[in-house]
C-alpha cells in the first residue's frame, strides 16, 4: 500500500504490469522532485473529502438540528452554507427547497446537467440522461415511482428546474425515530438521492 | 484552502467523455494504482507541468480511439489504464520523463 515502497524487485512477483508503471513513475517524478508523497495525498484528500454527498449531508443534518440555520438556509442557502467553511466554494446561486408532508421537491436540469457538485459529489449518469430530463417535468410521479418513491396522492410535487445561475439542493423531511440523534448520526441517513428529491432519507437503523 | 484547480479540473469534466467513473458521487477507483495514477496527474498539472486542457483532449482522443476499435461492452475497458498511458504520454512530451532512461518498469 505504500507508495514510497522502494523495493521493486522484491515486489515484482506480486504486481501487475500497471501497478509497476505506476510505481516507476511516482518514483521518477519523486527523485525528479515533480511530486512529493504529502502534496500528492493532499490532492487526493481534497476530492476525496471535500467533494461529495457527505458535504450536502452535514447541510442537511444542521438544518435538521438548528432551527436558526434552518432559517438562514431557507432564505439564502448560498449565505448560510458558507457560513459552514467545510464547503470550498459553492458556485452558482444555492437554493434550498424544503420537503414537508404537503410538498415534495424534485430537482431537474433540463437544459444541461447544472448540478450543486459541491453539495452533492459528481452527478448521477441519470441526472443528465433525456428520458429523465423530460420525463421529471412531464411526468414527475412516474419518475419517482421508478426510484421506488410512492407519494401520498395530495402530496404536491414541486419540479426545480436547474439554470447555470441557480442550482437548488432539497432538503429532506427529518426521518421518524430520530430524536435525539446528533448531526452526525444524522448526516449518515442523508443520501445523494434524498437531496435531489428522488429518494428519501435513509430510516434509522437500515443497513446502508 | 487551496482547492480551486482541483474543482476547476475535475468541473471540467463534468458530463464530458473523458469524466472519471463515479460511485454515489465521488470518485471510484478500483485499485490504488488508480488512485495514485490520478493523483499524480492532478499535481503535476497543478505545478504546470502540463495544461490540464491538453490532457483532457488527450484523454477524449485516447477514448474516441478506444470506443472506435472495441465494443462498448468490452469488459477489458478500463478507465484508468488510459489515463495513464495518457500521464505517460504528457511526461515523455513534455521532457519530464526521458523514455528511453527513465521507465524502468
Amino acid at each position: 500500500m505504500s507508495p514510497q515502497d522502494h523495493h521493486h524487485d522484491h515486489d515484482r512477483s506480486e504486481l501487475s504490469e500497471t501497478e509497476l508503471r505506476v510505481r516507476a513513475l511516482e518514483t521518477i517524478l519523486t527523485e525528479k522532485g515533480y511530486v512529493e508523497s504529502g502534496a500528492l495525498d493532499a490532492i487526493i484528500q481534497a476530492y476525496e473529502t471535500k467533494i461529495g454527498p457527505h458535504n450536502g449531508a452535514r447541510v442537511v443534518a444542521k438544518a435538521w438540528t438548528d432551527p436558526a440555520f434552518k432559517k438562514a438556509l431557507l432564505e439564502d442557502g448560498t449565505k448560510a452554507v458558507g457560513t459552514l467553511g467545510h464547503v470550498s466554494r459553492v458556485g452558482d446561486h444555492l437554493v434550498v427547497v424544503e420537503n414537508t408532508s404537503a410538498r415534495h421537491n424534485m430537482v431537474v436540469c433540463t437544459l444541461c446537467s447544472c448540478y450543486p457538485w459541491e453539495l452533492l459529489g459528481l452527478p448521477p449518469v441519470w441526472y443528465k440522461s433525456s428520458p429523465y430530463r423530460s420525463r421529471a417535468v412531464k411526468d414527475p410521479r412516474g419518475v419517482l415511482a421508478d426510484f421506488g418513491v410512492t407519494l401520498p396522492k395530495d402530496t404536491e410535487i414541486r419540479v426545480w428546474d436547474s439554470t447555470a445561475e441557480t442550482r437548488f439542493l432539497v432538503l429532506p423531511m427529518r426521518p421518524a425515530g430520530t430524536e435525539g440523534f446528533s448531526e452526525q448520526q444524522l448526516a449518515e441517513l442523508v443520501t445523494r438521492d434524498s437531496m435531489i428529491g428522488t429518494g428519501f432519507p435513509k430510516a434509522p437503523g437500515a443497513a446502508s | 484552502m487551496q482547492t480551486n484547480f482541483e474543482h476547476f479540473a475535475l468541473g471540467s469534466m463534468l458530463g464530458k467523455p473523458d469524466m472519471p467513473p463515479k460511485d454515489n458521487g465521488s470518485l471510484c477507483f478500483g485499485a490504488p494504482w488508480q488512485r495514485q495514477a490520478f493523483g499524480i496527474a492532478l499535481a503535476l498539472s497543478k505545478q504546470g507541468v502540463f495544461e490540464w486542457d491538453d490532457f483532457r483532449s488527450e484523454m477524449i482522443s485516447s477514448i474516441a480511439a478506444w470506443e472506435a476499435t472495441h465494443d462498448k461492452s468490452d469488459p477489458s475497458w478500463d478507465y484508468y489504464e488510459i489515463w495513464l498511458a495518457v500521464l505517460e504520454r504528457m511526461l515523455h512530451r513534455s521532457g519530464v520523463v526521458d523514455q528511453s532512461t527513465d521507465i524502468v518498469a
